[in-house]
């Protein structure tokens, strides 16, 4: 099929010819004909002044762009880490069978749909998850993983196109509300059809209320949930509604007459969705945060990063403004705040100097992982001689089992923004740049929208805020590179390059972008500076412990009962956040270890889980504080697979450049390969401990160095694991080349078994005990799901 | 003062903008690197040149110079580190350094390089090749049991090369012995060109070291005690050997005729004196002359008797170990000082050339002693091993031989003639490294002891893309140093070279899956040049047609 290249043209045109579009123009070419044609290719190699060598290096190291048209629609399964502990494996390949997807091959015989992994979608407490095109959808059972196809190709069928949630509305405070959240885990379970259907029915009622759209609400375990907010009345809280009990709902709270209207039977089962405690009474309660299940969940939380969350329009600058928005910027720059005094005029203008002296008393540093001290890195670029440097908002979270970032920028943009032109006004840039994944496309779309509109306000561009400082600021979508969250490797990224970490020193703070001065800091970080102007260093560093100050955001998933996304002050005990904030791992099992600091971080068992969550106490114990995934992991989870499977992770994702880090974590995924199937050797054990060290110490950028964490903590901590494993036994029972799975005299014959065994290795005997075929049986799991009698065992 | 850093409390002067690298070469120290050039700039790809400074591994050729910077270069734990990065290269790294028949040579002769020289024929060189490894070259060529032909990758494929006959063929061509060919009548009636023969035969002129101004005596006339001569008096020593028998050669004059002709024997001997050996026959150790007398004439004696006799052996004052001399296995040496033994005196090896081998490895021993080096047998060369081939991979090596079947003599008697030799040789696959001897990380891999097969993995296939132009390309031994990614960049090569995919996948490739050459029109030449490996060499026609 002959490609049609005006495209290429036109978007030559539109993007530029310099040899750094190349990303953006790939990007454009990728989205427009699905993958990367040879000919569109070399057009553009023809029309600019990109070489062969630079589009194919490039378009090759980017996990985004594929040079073979896929399916129809692309089903993305994530890998992150609280997917990989519920299954998403065994998902991936229950899709794979039902699609008739060969081996080797990602789309379908008919060219209906391309299976790829992703990364991670940060959804993690909806896990495991699934998207097809633009849809996501939370816990997807392997048993059921075709259904989400049939799902899908049925609302298509029906016409069902994913309508936006992304105009403004204003709503005023003071007006009885029903708030949603409106984060991409929210819509992923739905709530961007609630949201409308909402609407729809407050519209025809007429009833008095206005649907408002939040951001995070961070209590992603109930969601999709809304707020029923009426002046002078407790809120009310539902949690996980269908579409047509949010239309009853409507009727319910705001027309006079809904009690008559409702049958006995719906009552009983609104009832049943008022969020209530987790033993099933059926209490009806005006839930207010004094709720058990929320008063614990929310109770140690400090929200400065997330101030205001699930209150506040992600996008209505008005209400950011009113809640004391770029009120910190206005006085970095010694302009009035854009709202008015409000007893913030008593402060005094913030010059440069004393506004990086103000970030150093507060103590903050940074959020990316390392927590490197903000106000040092400033310091050293705003000390570089020259006028032309940049800060760039790190916003390319790979870690999988990570989605704080994405949730911030989802939810306030504005802050983010404001704390970025602080940044700049600091160091003395003027142009700023937002790094964000391209996976994370309701950011990109929020951050977008948000530039735009302080634009139109005149206070982005050549006036700052009104003040004489030029700012200008861009938005950059990473292509699917982990290693590009380093920041010589971001940097590398955004010059159109293949993201290859450099050594440092020089640090980019001293010749970053295009070899001037950058500071580069992680989204968190810049969330918080603004509320550090705002209310002062000393409040900031009220909370947290000696070396480290402030709050910490955390994505809180995996085998917890109440997963979300939580801000605690440093300091909190990993008991306090698993059991108090987390509810503790679900009944019956038992609390084994937290995985903290995704692929670069480590293991920390349960018997040290009253280590205080701050930078030097998690390093003390071989993990980091990374970025802020925090997984938790009971009895069922497998240690030496979790080792292997973020060393697959950080594998997968080494850029390839320094021999340590592309053939040392090679040689260490092949060490626990063995073990995982039962090949290993005495002496592997030793080899995968010196080797880990020295891939550790040798590699060049932080990749490399930390990824043997994962393998050194659990080595440390869960050594008769590893052992084991030697023996050709797999204590958790995860490892599916070590175990077996046998049905055990509770068997009634009931058939089910046979019935959803996907390979035929149970032969269908009814009344009467069931048999595996061990030679046939892939170990996918499904029996042991679908058993009503827990006859099905693994041995 | 000038400012300096200090390496291994060494204090070296460094100019601004100096990276550690640099700064140490200058005065001569030796930091590894594979992936540096100096007109790349730092590729930070190998990884080889880590140095340690503030307790942490970093590389020596991006890290620039600043005055008062303490770095540790030679310690144990860099080393390990370089040696580690070498290891997990090799893990990676799909090739032969040297190709199996000559690892399985006892005497380690470079058989795939002779065999190339016979084809191109270039007798003269590649006798120079046969005589850096073998003495008595004519009787091993005759006699040998031919490991080298069972690791032969031909064999896998019909038959092994015929090495034992080329041997031959070149040595009975020294010693003007060897045959030509017919004037009608073979079948291979290729036409020879630049292949033309050296004239012959002629007296191949000796190999003459400059003397070392010592003396050693080897006692016995067999294999090994001529091999130890051999190998002593090409280092320089002068060397005395005597044999209770009037004709040296021990076991081998009780060959028949048929088998060894007495000629051969008699023109090897004759090469050996040649050499400046000196011989005394009919001279019975212990009866005509007494120990104490041959160390009072030399400074060391190489013991190479065959099997002694308990009772003699105390004569001499020899401490026995069971039917055999005592002997320390790693350096040679008897229960006298001075004295080291070889041959069946001291273990009794069935095959010729595994005693010829064993006098040559006590040889060194005593070589070793003479020049005041620490006396140990010498370490095997250091190859990278690429283990059995598949019936694929073993065809990308035929494409580069000649697809013809092996040949036999059509005078059995008298050996492989010219015009055979040059055939059989042509069927050679080539199954050693284009590289090897000038390839960094070889080089680097000996220096540094690594272990090539420290990390079992899954071997990558083995490719090799022999280029139109000469260029030819094996993938499986590129270490993505990127230098000639790099060097096609700054010749803004209309294609270039790029790296292709990311993480352990990635490969370096002409953009577009066009063939690696077309990516480098006009730095052919520069980017072989700079290959640290084998992974881009020319062919061997490109190389013998350029000037």
């Amino acid at each position: 099929m002959p490609v049609d290249l005006k495209f290429v043209d036109e978007t030559l045109e539109r993007i530029g010819r310099k040899p750094e579009a190349v990303i953006p123009i790939l990007q454009a070419l990728q989205d427009h004909y699905g993958f990367l044609p040879e000919e569109a290719l070399r057009r553009v190699c023809d029309q600019s002044e990109i070489t062969p060598a630079a589009a194919a290096g490039v378009s090759s190291f980017y996990d985004m762009f594929r040079h073979q048209p896929m399916g129809k629609h692309v089903i993305h399964i994530c890998r992150g880490t609280a997917c990989h502990v519920n299954g998403a494996d065994r998902v991936e390949e229950a899709l794979r069978r039902y699609l008739k997807i060969p081996k080797g091959q990602d789309t379908d015989p008919a060219g209906e749909f391309t299976v790829e992994q992703v990364a991670c979608l940060g959804c993690c407490t909806l896990a495991p998850v699934v998207r097809i095109d633009h849809t996501t959808f939370g816990h997807v059972a392997a048993e059921k993983a075709d259904g989400v196809v049939r799902e899908f190709l049925s609302a298509r069928e029906a016409g069902h196109a994913p309508r936006s949630t992304e105009e403004l509305m204003r709503v005023e405070d003071r007006q009885p509300q029903i708030r949603i959240g409106l984060g991409s885990c929210c819509m992923a379970k739905g709530s961007d059809d609630i949201f409308h259907v909402l609407r729809e029915a407050v519209e025809r009622s007429g009833a008095p209320v206005a649907v408002k759209r939040v951001g995070c609400v961070g209590m992603c375990h109930r969601t999709p949930m809304i707020e029923i907010v009426r002046p002078g009345q407790p809120s009310v809280f539902y949690a996980g509604l269908s579409p047509e009990e949010a239309r009853e709902l409507v009727a319910r709270h705001f027309t006079g007459r809904w009690r008559w209207r409702l049958s006995r039977w719906w009552s009983r089962a609104m009832e049943s969705l008022l969020l209530e405690e987790e033993d099933g009474t059926l209490e009806r309660s005006a839930m207010d945060e004094r709720e058990p299940s929320v008063s614990s969940f929310l109770g140690r939380q400090v929200h400065i990063a997330t101030e205001s969350f699930g209150k506040v329009d992600p996008l209505d600058l008005d209400e950011y403004v009113a809640h004391g928005g770029f009120s910190a910027l206005a006085r970095c720059l010694g302009v009035p705040a854009p709202a008015g005094d409000g007893g913030a005029g008593a402060q005094a203008p913030l010059e440069a100097p004393q506004l990086i002296e103000t970030i150093e008393k507060s103590g903050l540093r940074g959020r990316g992982g390392a927590g490197f001290p903000t106000a040092a890195k400033w310091r050293l670029a705003r000390q570089q001689p020259g006028d032309v440097k940049y800060v760039i908002c790190n916003g390319d979270e790979g870690d999988p089992g990570a989605f704080m970032d994405r949730m911030l920028l989802e939810s306030f943009p504005y802050r983010i923004l404001e704390g970025l032109a602080i940044a700049a006004v600091a160091v003395g840039a003027h142009e700023g740049i937002f790094y964000i994944r391209h996976e994370y496309p309701l950011a990109v779309k929020r951050v977008r929208a948000a530039i735009k509109i302080c634009r139109q306000r005149g206070w982005l561009g050549d006036r700052l805020l009104g003040a004489d400082y030029p700012f200008h600021v861009s938005i950059k979508e990473g292509a699917g590179a982990f290693v590009c969250g380093e920041e010589t490797a971001l940097i590398a990224s955004l010059e159109g390059q293949r993201g290859m970490p450099r050594l440092r020193p020089p640090f980019p703070a001293q010749q970053g972008l295009w070899g001037k001065p950058t500071v580069i800091n992680n989204v968190e970080t810049l969330a918080l500076v603004p509320w550090i102007i705002r209310n002062g260093p000393a409040a900031f560093a009220a909370h947290g412990t000696a070396t480290s100050k402030g709050t910490k955001v955390f994505a809180l998933a995996g085998n917890v009962l109440r997963g979300g996304l939580i801000e605690i002050p440093m300091g909190t005990t990993i008991r306090e956040i698993v059991e108090e904030i987390g509810g503790g791992v679900r009944p019956g099992r038992k609390f084994k270890a937290v995985q903290i600091g995704g692929p670069s971080g480590g293991c920390v068992p349960a018997r040290l889980a009253d280590t205080p969550v701050d930078f030097e106490s998690l390093r003390a114990v071989g993990a980091i504080m990374g970025s802020g995934g925090l997984v938790v992991l009971d009895d069922s989870a497998c240690m030496v697979d979790i080792a292997r499977y973020f060393l697959q992770f950080t594998q997968n994702q080494s850029c390839g450049k320094c021999t340590f880090c592309r053939i040392g974590t090679r040689r260490m995924l092949d060490i626990l390969d063995r073990l995982c199937t039962g090949k290993g050797q005495p002496r592997d054990l030793g080899e995968l401990e010196r080797l880990a060290r020295q891939v550790g110490a040798g590699s060049l950028c932080g990749l490399g160095r930390t990824a043997p964490n994962p393998v050194l903590t659990t080595l440390e901590h869960f050594r008769g694991e590893y052992e084991a494993h030697l023996r050709g036994r797999c204590p958790a029972g995860k490892c599916t080349a070590l175990i077996q799975y046998h049905i055990n005299e509770r068997c009634t014959g009931c058939t089910l078994c046979a019935q959803h065994c996907p390979v035929d290795a149970i032969p269908l005997t009814p009344y009467a005990r069931h048999v595996i075929d061990p030679a046939k049986c892939t170990r996918c799991d499904s029996c042991r799901q679908v058993c009503p009698h827990s006859a099905v065992e693994v041995r | 003062m000038s400012a300096s850093i200090t390496i291994d409390n060494v204090r070296v002067p460094i100019t601004p903008g100096q990276t550690v690298l640099q700064a140490a070469r200058s005065i001569g120290l030796d930091i590894p690197t594979l992936c540096y050039l100096e007109k790349c700039g730092p590729l930070n790809s190998c990884l080889v040149c880590l140095v340690k400074i503030n307790g942490k591994l970093v590389p020596s050729c991006g890290l620039v110079a600043e005055p008062g910077m303490v770095i540790e270069s030679e310690t144990e734990e860099v080393h390990e580190a370089r040696r580690t990065a070498l290891e997990l290269l090799f893990s990676d790294h799909v090739g032969d350094c040297l190709s199996p028949c000559n690892r399985l040579c006892p005497l380690g002769l470079n058989i795939p390089l002779m065999l190339r020289q016979i084809q191109a024929g270039q007798l003269p060189d590649a006798s120079a090749t046969l005589r850096a490894s073998l003495p008595l070259a004519g009787v091993l060529g005759r006699l040998c049991h031919h490991p080298c032909e069972q690791g032969c990758r031909r064999g896998h494929w019909d038959e092994p090369a015929a090495i034992r006959d080329l041997e031959r063929h070149v040595a009975d061509w020294e010693m003007g012995l060897a045959t030509t060919p017919a004037a009608t009548g073979t079948t291979q009636t290729q036409p020879l060109k630049h292949r033309e023969p050296a004239p012959g035969p002629q007296p191949v002129p000796p190999f003459c070291p400059s003397p070392t101004g010592k003396s050693v005596t080897v006692v016995g006339a067999g294999p090994a005690g001529l091999t130890a001569a051999y190998s002593l008096a090409r280092q320089g020593h002068r060397v005395l050997v005597v044999d209770r028998q009037p004709r040296a050669g021990g076991s081998l004059l009780k060959l028949p005729e048929a088998e060894l002709p007495a000629k051969v024997l008699e023109a090897e001997t004759a090469l050996l004196a040649r050499m400046g050996i000196q011989f005394r026959l009919g001279l019975e150790l212990g009866t005509t002359v007494t120990m104490d007398t041959l160390l009072g004439e030399c400074d060391a004696v190489l013991l190479a008797v065959g099997e002694l006799p308990s009772v003699e052996a105390a004569r001499l004052g020899l401490a026995m170990s069971g039917p055999h001399l005592r002997c320390d296995p790693n350096t040679a040496r008897t229960s006298l000082a001075n004295v080291f033994a070889a041959g069946a005196a001291v273990k009794s090896v069935p095959q010729l050339v595994r005693a010829m081998a064993d006098g040559r490895s006590a040889a060194e021993c005593v070589h070793r002693f003479l020049t005041g080096q620490r006396v140990r047998r010498p370490e095997k060369p250091f190859s990278s091993v690429m283990g059995r081939l598949s019936p694929g991979e073993l065809k990308q090596f035929l494409a580069t031989a000649s697809a013809a079947r092996g040949v036999s003599p059509c005078d059995r008697c008298a050996g492989l003639n010219r015009v055979e030799a040059v055939h059989e040789a042509a069927r050679c696959l080539h199954c050693d490294c284009r590289s090897s001897g000038n390839c960094v990380l070889q080089h680097y891999a000996q220096v540094y002891g690594a272990d090539a097969g420290r990390f079992r993995a899954e071997r990558r296939p083995f490719e090799q893309q022999a280029q139109p132009g000469g260029v030819i390309f094996e993938p499986g031994k590129c270490i993505l140093c990127g230098i000639c990614v790099r060097l096609t960049e700054l010749a803004r090569e209309p294609l270039g070279l790029t790296f292709i995919g990311r993480g352990f996948d990635v490969r370096v490739a002409a953009p577009f899956n066009a063939a690696i050459e077309e990516g480098l029109r006009r730095t052919a030449e520069e980017c072989v040049r700079h290959c640290p490996t084998g992974a881009l060499a020319f062919s061997d026609k490109a190389q013998l047609s350029s000037p």
